[in-house]
């Protein structure tokens, strides 16, 4: 199986807002690996550090890679910058998506679909998929010209996360709790678009508190995140388990 | 220093640009003269009226003195405010002479080259007199007027003689006065009872008409139940070697007409922009503002509605771009002085690489306008440490049944949004100009396709090599 | 005329708006009550100032590294005086300053407050409560200046304007060079209650630093209808429910009052006018 993400030892550390020059380690060294045609998921309670492992995948200048190692298909990606990555093939769907005034939802997916494929992108075709999708995703079309998230509903923001996604097709992509703040129905439709999305070439790595998302999606692989720490790795088992008997079980397993 | 060394440069400018007239007689005369206003109004063939109004403006000019507030003017000498008057100075000999950061402008925005040369005042107009002149067949028909101030001066007296300068009286402020005195050229608009313009006029296509560009004024008048949509100016730089444009635009908005005047200003950056905009509205009457400032070294500019008719109303959307070297000073008032009139203001500044972007405004209620509306919004970006933004709204509100509301931000580009732009792939540069764009993009919908391309075309000549 | 200027916004705007500057008589600003405050290091103080006959005072504070004030500023002077009062203050490092402001007497008063957020992470939290009736005029300037890094500056200031009282209250948020990541909030609420009212406001906001985040609101506008008319349902008289509204409007500020007996004292001065109009 070729491996797609393979991280070592991670230690990750965000400068500290409240004591000057001092930085505050979140993540303490973690190892990971995501094989294409994976699906993964990342399982742990509040602030033990889940984001932060995406912010740092993604490289989010705030967090900062204190020691170990960050490989996507075998390249370091320590040194490249949050749209190389993208352009590498590496998708976030962000915990609390950004408001941008101004860029269109169509504007902003053909920009950045244009500069992740490097092809010009021509209009018509594009148009026509991004309904495609979008009517997958049951999106009113309108919403293709309002602006980015302004406005939007929480669930709304995840869809047109998970709209992106579609659309940009990369190579993994990186839910970071997508299903949460979303109606039961709502589940179910990006459920369906992770399921469609998926396939042997590519691989997923889910954060989420709700194990109604991971229903009809086949999951590989479980981790448990603590205190910035994996404690814990299994089979889907693991979510059943937790989702029964919650994070308490794992206390100490350090 | 500065501030001689500029003076010298006018001054060499002038004498090279009139080398036909005899030096000595503009050496020797300090200030503005009855003699020079005299002449002015000869050469223009005025009614006897209007030299009267002229030297009475002339008067009124002597007698005030600069504003006490706004940017500073000391750039302009008053003394020798005659160099800036002279009506055939401006425009340059040559192409050769027209800077090359203008010439660079022109081609970036894709301007063809005879309009080019048309722009910056050295070739002969461009084809687009063949499509003012078609424009203007089918306006005659509706019994629209449009035409040059000068044209309208001979050919419409009674109506220039009724509304000239009765909404931006000459004592208004300094500038005022000097447009009083020294006005040429510019545009008049007529638009009968329940006529509606649908294609918008544009001052575009008369630009380069004698005299235009410098002291000129705009007067439209749209009647009752009339509307029209007027575009003053273009994207492009206008290349001027004098450098003062003490324009004068008044809008006679009458009972339920409807009137949009759009603005995108992009004076080359040794001009002093010193505009005067202003419009009655009345009952049922809609004024609409777009503008856009991104030339000029020193702006003060801030159209003036006065609502007088009940429930009329003012939309103001704006974008002021300040660049290295600029002090733009921009903004609006509205004096609501009848019941039930309201108010939009909407405004974006930026401001990057030193420059000064001032947002100003005046809300006014009288007593006269109970229930008067009116909410300001108003949000600054600044694009590096070393510009500068500043936001001075003042609220005047008289009797207790108006409701107004005021807004404003200042801040910088969130690092939040870029990272989330740089996620999708896009990269850093890109991010910041899509985010820009972004920010000024509630003014672009606001103007016709091709304007606001242009304008996008202008902020990402602003941005180019500032970012990152 | 024997008229001085007092004080003068930051920037000045058009004059016709009457806003550049106050005067006020040069026989006012003779006598004065004059406090110089230094509040060291590490330490915390609550201070109440209140103004009651004196025309001028002049407040000037230094408030050391670490070190916090309280201070509630009383004006309560007798409705037929004039009276205009001074604070400036001085915050250092991790500084933090509470102001209170209660603008309530005097036949014309006018304010100046300057307060310089100058050392890193300083803070400063203004709330300001006036009220105008009969033919009073009321003039105020507040300005905040954000010089250290990471400064925290809000203001907030509730108003009330009645009978033909005129007020013009200018808050300035000054973002210096250099004060990265400074955040400035400022807003003002005003009911207005009686048509001869003028009610003049001047949020201004200047920044030479681009690593800020500022926002100013203003709103002007009659007593909420709807709380009115809920209250009303509920059996309160017109002007009992008034009171109530207006009431409600002022308590961010008057709660800040501790004094028990300041606080009532102010509560009832404002009632009183109100049935009186
Ligand atoms: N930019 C930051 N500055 C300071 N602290 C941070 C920052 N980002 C994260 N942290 C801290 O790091 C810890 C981990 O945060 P993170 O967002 O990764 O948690 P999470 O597992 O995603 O939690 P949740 O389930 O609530 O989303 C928390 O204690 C959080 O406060
Ligand atoms: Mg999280």
């Amino acid at each position: 199986m070729e491996k797609l993400l393979n991280i070592k030892n991670l230690q990750v550390t965000v400068a500290d807002n409240e004591a000057e020059d001092a930085s505050k380690e979140i993540l303490k060294g973690i190892d990971l690996q995501v094989n294409k045609g994976e699906i993964h998921v990342v399982l742990g309670p509040n602030g033990s550090g889940k984001s932060t492992l995406m912010n740092a995948i993604m490289g989010h200048p705030k967090y900062e890679i204190a020691g170990g190692s960050l490989e996507f298909e075998g390249e370091d990606l320590t040194e490249l910058k949050t749209f190389e990555r993208a352009r590498k093939g590496i998708f976030l769907s962000f915990q609390t998506p950004e408001e941008i005034p101004g860029i269109t939802v169509e504007n902003m997916i053909r920009t950045a679909k244009q500069a992740v494929t490097g092809e010009n992108i021509k209009v018509v075709k594009f148009r026509r998929e991004l309904k495609a999708a979008m009517k997958e995703l049951q999106m009113d079309e309108s919403y293709a010209q309002r602006y980015m998230n302004v406005g939007f509903s929480g669930g709304e923001k995840k869809r047109n996360e998970i709209l992106q996604m579609l659309m940009l097709q990369p190579k993994l992509a990186l839910l970071d709790e997508t299903d949460s703040g979303l109606d039961v129905d709502a589940i179910q439709i990006v459920s369906n678009g992770v399921k469609k999305f998926h396939n042997e070439d590519n691989a997923c790595l889910i954060i989420t508190h709700n194990t109604r998302i991971l229903k009809q999606l086949n999951v590989d692989k479980v981790h448990v995140l603590m205190q910035g720490k994996i404690v814990a790795e299994g089979g889907p088992e693991l979510i059943e388990k937790i989702d029964k008997e919650g994070f308490g079980f794992l206390q100490g397993a350090e | 220093m500065a501030q001689e060394k500029t003076y010298i440069e006018d001054i060499e400018r002038t004498l090279y640009d009139i080398k036909n007239v005899d030096k000595s007689k503009y050496k020797s005369q300090s200030g503005l003269t009855e003699d020079i206003i005299r002449d002015i109004s000869a050469r223009k063939n005025d009614p006897e009226w209007m030299l009267e109004f002229r030297l009475k403006s002339l008067e009124v000019y002597n007698q005030l003195s600069l504003p006490n507030w706004g940017p500073d003017l000391s750039e302009l000498n008053m003394d020798e405010i005659v160099t800036y008057v002279q009506p055939d100075a401006k425009m340059t000999g040559s192409w050769d002479e027209v800077p090359e950061d203008i010439k660079d402008t022109f081609d970036r925005l894709g301007i063809p080259e005879a309009e080019q040369t048309s722009l910056a005042g050295v070739g002969a107009q461009y084809d687009s007199e063949v499509v003012y002149h078609s424009i203007q067949e089918d306006l005659v028909k509706q019994g629209v007027i449009y035409t040059d101030m000068e044209t309208a001066l001979h050919e419409h007296e009674e109506i220039v003689r009724d509304h000239f300068m009765k909404l931006v009286p000459p004592k208004d402020h300094k500038f005022a006065a000097l447009h009083g005195a020294v006005w040429s050229g510019g545009s008049f608009v007529y638009v009968p009872e329940g006529v509606h313009v649908e294609i918008p006029l544009q001052s575009y296509f008369r630009l380069n008409a004698a005299g235009a560009g410098q002291f000129e004024h705009t007067l439209i008048i749209v009647e009752k139940n009339a509307s029209l949509h007027f575009i003053e100016g273009c994207s492009a730089p206008k290349y001027n070697v004098t450098n003062l444009h003490a324009g004068c635009v008044e809008l006679f908005v009458n009972d339920g007409a409807r009137l949009r005047y759009s603005t995108i200003e992009n004076w080359s950056r040794n001009m002093m922009n010193l505009n005067t905009k202003r419009a009655v509205v009345g009952k049922d009457g809609v004024i609409e503002w777009v503008s856009g400032s991104f030339g000029s070294h020193v702006s003060m500019l801030y159209p003036c509605s006065v609502l007088k008719g009940e429930n009329a109303k003012c939309e103001f959307t704006g974008v002021t771009f300040a660049s290295k070297g600029q002090n733009l000073d921009t903004g609006a008032s509205v004096i609501h002085c009848a019941p039930h009139t309201s108010a939009n203001i909407s405004t974006r500044t930026i401001s990057k690489a030193g420059g000064k972007a001032t947002y100003r405004s005046a809300v006014k209620v009288t007593k006269n306008a109970p229930y008067a509306k009116c909410s300001v919004n108003c949000e600054s970006l600044m694009l590096d440490d070393i510009s500068r933004s500043d936001t001075l709204p003042t609220m005047d509100i008289e009797g207790d049944e108006a409701d107004i509301g005021h807004e404003a931000t200042i801040g910088r580009i969130s690092d939040e949004a870029i990272f989330y732009l740089m996620s999708r792939g896009i990269s850093e540069d890109e991010a910041r100009s899509m985010i820009v764009r972004g920010f000024v993009e509630p003014i672009a919908k606001e103007l016709p396709l091709e304007y606001a391309v242009e304008m996008n075309n202008l902020v990402n000549i602003e941005l180019e090599g500032t970012m990152g | 005329m024997n008229k001085e200027i007092f004080s003068e916004i930051p920037m000045r705007t058009w004059n016709w708006l009457g806003v550049n500057e106050a005067t006020v008589d040069k026989d006012l600003l003779v006598e004065s009550q004059k406090l110089d405050i230094d509040i060291e290091a590490d330490h915390h103080e609550k201070m109440v100032v209140e103004y009651r006959k004196e025309s001028y005072g002049i407040v000037n504070i230094s408030i050391g590294e670490n070190a916090s004030l309280k201070l509630t500023q009383l004006q309560l002077m007798p409705e037929e005086r004039n009276h205009a009062n001074e604070v400036n203050i001085v915050l250092e490092k991790k500084a933090r300053l509470q102001l209170v402001a209660v603008e309530t007497g005097a036949k014309s008063f006018a304010s100046k407050v300057n307060i310089i957020l100058k050392g890193d992470k300083s803070q400063a939290d203004v709330s300001v409560l006036y009220f105008g009736d009969g033919d009073r005029s009321l003039d105020m300037n507040y300005v905040l200046d954000f010089q250290g890094r990471k400064t925290v500056g809000n203001l907030e200031v509730y108003g009330g304007l009645m009978g033909e009282s005129q007020k013009i209250f200018r808050g300035t948020l000054d973002f210096k060079q250099g004060s990265k990541q400074a955040k400035g909030y400022e807003k003002e609420n005003v009911v207005v209650l009686s048509k001869g009212v003028r009610n003049r406001s001047v949020p201004i906001m200047l920044s030479g630093e681009d690593d800020v985040v500022g926002n100013h609101a203003v709103s002007s506008g009659k007593i909420n209808e709807d709380k009115l008319h809920y209250l009303m349902s509920r059996g309160l008289s017109p002007a009992e429910a008034r009171k109530l509204v207006l009431e409600a409007a002022f308590n961010p500020v008057l709660e800040l009052i501790e004094d028990e007996v300041l606080r009532q004292e102010i509560d009832s001065y404002i009632k009183e006018r109100l049935e009186n109009e």
